[in-house]
């Protein structure tokens, strides 16, 4: 059995059915996202693992230990949440060490644990003030000590980043990874932002109106989206029908859509050869949009729209209304169901 | 132009201010000497004073009086925090029915409210029909509306859903985590209901006069009394409780400030 199993969870908030028959293994010192649009249920799965929601039905196992009925202080779990939750009336010290004097540890332990842990996050410095005097940043990796120090089991994080500016978002996603395999703990992540499941997860559960849609790692999510909804979601997929792409690029595919990829797409002046497995066809430069590092063109192909990266290096290479060759590796192109 | 509207709307504020403060400026002064019956007072004295701060009785109406506001507002700020929690926690359903009943002490009026307490209770013979169980009741049914606001406001200013719940999560019971997170937090909210309420019932007349027995010997009782021995000693009476209610009204803004001055900066990082 592995480390956490949900075994046919389901739950309703009255009519509202959330959570559909999940099935979910996370192994021991996983770091595992869940991934999906807001409102699919990702708090909820992740708040019914804590205790602080009950399922409707189905078991929860953590360490070969059923903790469905367990109430949340006895799970041994640790949680942050999305909206800053350190307590106003407590200093950093006291808030990281709220959870260590309910265990009735001596105070010398606590204080160096305390210290530790904050020493880890990078908040020394911080450890007499309130969490009024911190900036978002600050207070959530507070919080991160907080849920860490007293080593739970698991460790949850509800959407932490959330609420912080983006190039900021990004030096804590690396550190939480940093600090996540530095201690080896279990974490379960919820977040909605892909880039985000990306860098961090070392497995990717993509989540859709209460089921899983999807499980993998980053590369297995990214370059083999299995349904519409995962190519949708995730990077920038081209969804063309599929007898308009075999028209186009003269394949037979079967399923009745195809998912491609924008950044394998190739676009070029002269003519390319068909050879073993490349898809050619002639087309025209509808429009381009770019996005600083890259630029993308939407090429017409016998009136089918494709989008396609090129890398911008120093000029852009093809203005609107150019005839271009489109080369496409034919294993990279997705047929969905 | 704005300048001068400013100073015209000083203007204006000052008179209406100083229209208000007559009577009491005359109270005073009243208080202060020996004889007004001339344009211009004179002989000023302090004896009304003295006399009222060595009289016992005085001091005792003034214990009374304040134990007879403590005690509810205490006995109101422990069933409103409980019965919040409770709501809060587990009936968040219930919510809006808690606020609808909390609020309807303010539709009634003290005479009709003391009067139907006597009909109901006066008659029967448990507890309830003592004098001064009943003035206290009828004080709690006053100040409840003020107390939960002041709880009520308190709570929505944190997010005590999520504290209680990152408190479970590090092993703490919901009611010991109330306690020793949430509470706290909302220190300021609560002193600042109750000073109001203290406010409040000093300044009550008519429910203690229909509910409290002749024994009952309060700060109106008091003043009742000097009146008919001194004019110018229950006009001294009146000063002090005018002062102490000042007193507690500008304390009440202070604390308010001071909350305000908090938001503010933590707002600003
Ligand atoms: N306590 C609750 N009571 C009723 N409905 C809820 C509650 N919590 C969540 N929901 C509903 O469950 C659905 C999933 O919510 P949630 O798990 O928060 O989604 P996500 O975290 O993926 O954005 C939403 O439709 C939401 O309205
Ligand atoms: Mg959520």
């Amino acid at each position: 059995m592995s480390y956490i199993c949900f075994e046919k969870i389901n739950k309703k908030f009255g009519t509202n059915h959330v959570l559909k028959d999940i099935e979910l293994d996370v192994e021991k010192g996983q770091f595992v996202t869940l991934l999906g649009p807001s409102g699919c249920g990702k708090s909820t799965l992740l708040r019914c693992l804590s205790g602080l929601e009950q399922v409707t039905s189905g078991r929860i196992y953590l360490d070969g230990e059923d903790i469905t009925a367990v109430t949340p202080r006895h799970r041994g779990i640790g949680m942050v949440f999305q909206q800053y939750s350190l307590f106003p009336n407590l200093s950093v010290r006291r808030n990281v060490a709220y959870g260590l004097k309910l265990k009735r540890l001596p105070k010398a332990e606590i204080d160096q644990k305390v210290e530790e842990m904050l020493s880890i996050v990078g908040l020394s410095d911080k450890i007499d003030q309130y969490p009024a005097q911190l900036s978002g940043g600050q207070q959530q990796r507070v919080a991160l000590a907080r849920a860490m120090v007293t080593a739970p089991k698991v460790l949850l994080l509800d959407e932490p980043l959330s609420a912080i500016d983006a190039l900021l978002r990004k030096s804590l996603q690396i550190e939480i990874r940093r600090i996540q395999q530095q201690l080896g703990i279990t974490t379960i992540y919820v977040t909605h932002d892909q880039d985000e499941a990306m860098i961090m997860s070392d497995v990717i559960n993509l989540f859709h109106d209460g089921k899983i849609e999807q499980t993998g790692t980053p590369e297995q999510i990214y370059t083999r989206p299995a349904t519409r909804f995962a190519a949708t979601f995730i990077g920038n997929y081209n969804l063309l029908d599929a007898k308009d792409f075999n028209r186009a690029f003269g394949t037979a595919i079967p399923q009745p859509e195809v998912a491609v990829r924008p950044e394998i797409i190739n676009l070029s002046r002269q003519a390319v050869a068909k050879g073993e497995g490349l898809l050619v066809a002639e087309g025209k430069i509808a429009s381009y949009i770019s996005h600083g590092n890259l630029i993308r063109f939407s090429v017409d192909v016998n009136g089918l729209l494709i989008n396609a990266d090129v890398l911008f290096e120093d000029k852009r290479e093809f203005a609107q209304g150019d005839q271009v060759f489109v080369t496409i590796k034919e294993d990279l192109v997705i047929g969905l169901q | 132009m704005q300048k001068r509207a400013r100073i015209n709307a000083a203007i204006v504020m000052s008179i209406i201010i100083l229209w208000l403060m007559i009577p009491l400026g005359a109270t005073a002064v009243y208080s202060l000497f020996e004889d007004w019956t001339g344009i211009v007072p004179r002989g000023f004295t302090l004896a009304n004073y003295k006399t009222i701060f060595t009289d016992t009785a005085f001091l005792s109406a003034m214990y009374q009086t304040v134990l007879i506001c403590v005690i509810p507002i205490l006995i109101t700020i422990a069933v409103m925090l409980l019965a919040l929690f409770t709501v809060t926690v587990y009936f968040p359903k219930l919510e809006k029915y808690m606020q609808l009943l909390c609020m309807i002490p303010y539709t009634i009026q003290g005479v009709i409210l003391s009067v139907s307490i006597l009909i109901l209770y006066a008659r029967n013979d448990s507890v309830l029909s003592q004098r001064m169980v009943m003035l206290m009741g009828a004080y709690c049914i006053i100040i409840l509306p003020h107390i939960y606001n002041g709880i009520r406001n308190g709570m929505r200013a944190i997010n005590m859903k999520m504290l209680l719940d990152a408190a479970e999560m590090l092993g703490e019971s919901k009611l010991k985590a109330f306690f020793k997170v949430i509470v706290p937090n909302i220190m300021t909210g609560i002193i600042v209901s109750s000073l109001l309420a203290v406010a409040l019932l000093f300044g009550d007349y008519v429910i203690i006069r229909n509910l409290s027995s002749a024994n009952v010997n309060n700060m109106q009782q008091f003043l009742y009394q000097a009146m008919k021995r001194s004019s110018t000693e229950a006009s001294a009476v009146s000063m002090v409780i005018i002062l102490i209610t000042f007193a507690i009204t500008a304390l009440v803004l202070a604390l308010q400030s001071r909350g305000m001055l908090e938001k503010m900066r933590n707002e600003g990082k």
